[in-house]
């Protein structure tokens, strides 16, 4: 007969086992992936990357410049439409909306919104945008990012606004401030560390989106900053290169693959030191 | 001019009654009744709050001490299930329906609260928040009432070399010396104190009392606490509140020593609450 200690210690132990499995697993495949990245990336890494454009097909040569400056205007342009309309629906919902009805609502389809396929919003960007003006653009791409953007922007917002207490808020109210001095000077400043990193984080999310671009910033071959035309981006060129039958293009992608990598790793590493020097300074 | 309406049932109040009356009331509530929601908290008070005096509520938790207070700058106005009906009265006119802006009238009655909360910026900044939202000052103006409110407060020889470090540095007895400072930077009348020592320790608890010892030559300071004896040594006059009614009110001295009231005098000596 075993006792019942003896079987909890059992069901402990398998228990945990589990645990230690998944995470194994996990954390093994994610390794596998960056490794991979790394070491192919490394080896393709090339100053002309970011000196020349890119290349023709079967042209020989090597470079991504006008892929980082696409992505980077695209980028660019996103932020500038996709934070403040993010951070004032944000702003709305915490000290405004509260409880309510529609606040509520609101909530729920930012929520759905975060999780809607990509390519959906591609196609919709595409509806609005390509198809009236006749041509793919890279406004067009970087309205279809910002609506990306936005959901996560208003989600972090309104969270971190709403962990400011309320005593603060009644003091600044106290003193006769009206409401919306009191949000721009003394809520948001409170909240800063965590509304910067909701902006860090979508910057993260959208700095790798491929399906969207398809239907609307497509792909340039040459060097381009014209907002109403196609425009090269990194993701897009790493799809059409990784799947090409060129020995440079295939390396190139890899490399791109690479820098999107570690931009992304710069962007988490800088909005980690962002909240931890908050905390420390509380 | 009515004070509590049991008060006049009894001989020994009318002594306090006559004292009340020759000094002027600065704040009087006349049949004030309070609501969360359906549920009723403050019951038919009426009051007067002495000029240039400390007065104290005190009670057991829940008597509506605190909702009485926040009543008198309508900070209650910040949640839609809370309203109050009656009258709450300074310089000749009723506060709850006042047309005028209502940032002027809370400028007029500044308010502290029971959790120290400096704003994320500068000492200076602190202070000077509140003055910019109704004058333009000079640099130099400016640096001198932030230096004439830390002094008031007590804090200037603590502060002074960093006023330009961040409010939250500060220990908890400085920081609410740091809101004390923040809200009468804005010349005020009236100070409404909601339990303003109960997160302090007791040397900063002193430190408190001393300055509104010092400040009430100035302002008319109405505290709400829950310590008796910060009551007994920090008041002028006291109100004993109960289920949301006011029970006895009077000069300090008397009703910690010959309360008319059983129910004030079971209070005060620690069978109940």
């Amino acid at each position: 007969m075993i006792s019942l200690r003896a079987k909890r210690r059992a069901t402990n132990i398998a228990a945990s086992a589990l645990m230690y499995a998944a995470t194994f697993v996990g954390l093994f495949f994610l390794a596998w992936i960056l490794w991979t990245t790394i070491k192919l990336g490394i080896s393709a890494m090339h100053w002309d990357l970011f000196l020349k454009d890119t290349p023709a097909p079967g042209d020989g040569g090597y470079g991504l410049r006008n892929a980082f400056v696409g992505s980077l205007i695209l980028m660019g342009i996103a932020l500038v439409i996709g934070v403040p309309v993010g951070i004032m629906a944000g702003t709305w919902l915490a000290e405004y909306g509260g409880r309510s009805r529609s606040a509520d609502l609101v909530r729920f389809i930012n929520d759905i919104m975060l999780s809607a396929p990509s390519i959906e919003i591609g196609l919709f960007t595409y509806a609005i945008i390509v198809d009236p003006s006749g041509h793919f653009s890279a406004i067009a791409g970087s309205v279809a990012l910002s609506i990306l953007m936005i959901p996560i922007i208003v989600r972090t917002t309104d969270e971190m606004l709403k962990l400011v207490g309320g005593e603060m808020r009644e003091a600044a109210i106290a003193l006769g401030a009206p409401m919306w001095t009191v949000i721009t000077k003394v809520t948001w400043k409170a909240a800063r560390a965590g509304m910067l990193t909701g902006i860090l984080i979508s910057l993260a999310r959208i700095s790798g989106e491929t399906a969207p671009m398809l239907f609307t910033a497509l792909n340039n071959q040459y060097y381009s900053t014209n907002l109403g035309r196609p425009i090269a981006n990194l993701p897009v060129v790493i799809f059409q290169f990784a799947m090409s039958p060129y020995q440079n293009w295939q390396q190139m992608a890899w490399a791109g693959a690479f820098i999107a990598i570690v931009f992304i790793l710069l962007i988490s590493v800088s909005s980690r030191l962002i909240l931890q020097r908050r905390v420390n300074k509380v | 001019m009515p004070a509590s309406p049991e008060a006049s049932e009894a001989s020994t109040p009318k002594v306090a009654e006559q004292k009340l009356q020759s000094i002027a009331a600065k704040i009087t509530v006349r049949n004030l009744n309070f609501y969360y929601g359906k549920a009723k908290a403050l019951n038919d008070i009426s009051l007067e709050i002495p000029e240039r005096r400390v007065t104290a509520f005190i009670g057991p938790s829940g008597c509506g001490k605190s909702t009485l207070l926040r009543t008198f700058n309508r900070m209650f106005e910040l949640y839609q299930d809370q309203r109050a009906e009656g009258e709450v009265i300074m310089d000749g006119e009723n506060i709850l329906h006042s047309k005028k802006n209502i940032a002027l009238i809370r400028s007029k009655i500044g308010m502290v609260f029971q959790k120290p909360t400096p704003f994320p910026m500068s000492i200076y900044d602190n202070i000077a928040f509140g003055i910019r939202l109704y004058e333009r000052l000079s640099r130099a103006e400016m640096d001198a009432r932030v230096e004439g409110c830390l002094r008031q407060a007590a804090l200037w020889d603590e502060v002074k070399d960093k006023l330009d470090q961040s409010g939250t540095s500060l220990s908890g007895g400085q920081q609410q010396r740091l809101c004390i400072a923040r809200t009468i930077a804005v010349k005020p009348e009236v100070l409404l104190l909601d339990e303003p020592c109960s997160a302090l320790d007791p040397i900063s608890t002193a430190k408190v009392e001393e300055m509104i010892y010092q400040l009430k030559s100035e302002y008319t300071v109405v505290i709400v606490t829950h310590n008796m004896q910060q009551a007994a040594r920090a008041s002028d006059y006291t109100a004993f509140m109960y289920m949301g009614e006011v029970v006895e009110f009077g000069v300090t001295h008397k009703i910690f020593t010959a309360p008319v009231k059983s129910r004030t005098e079971d209070y005060i000596t620690g069978r109940f609450g």
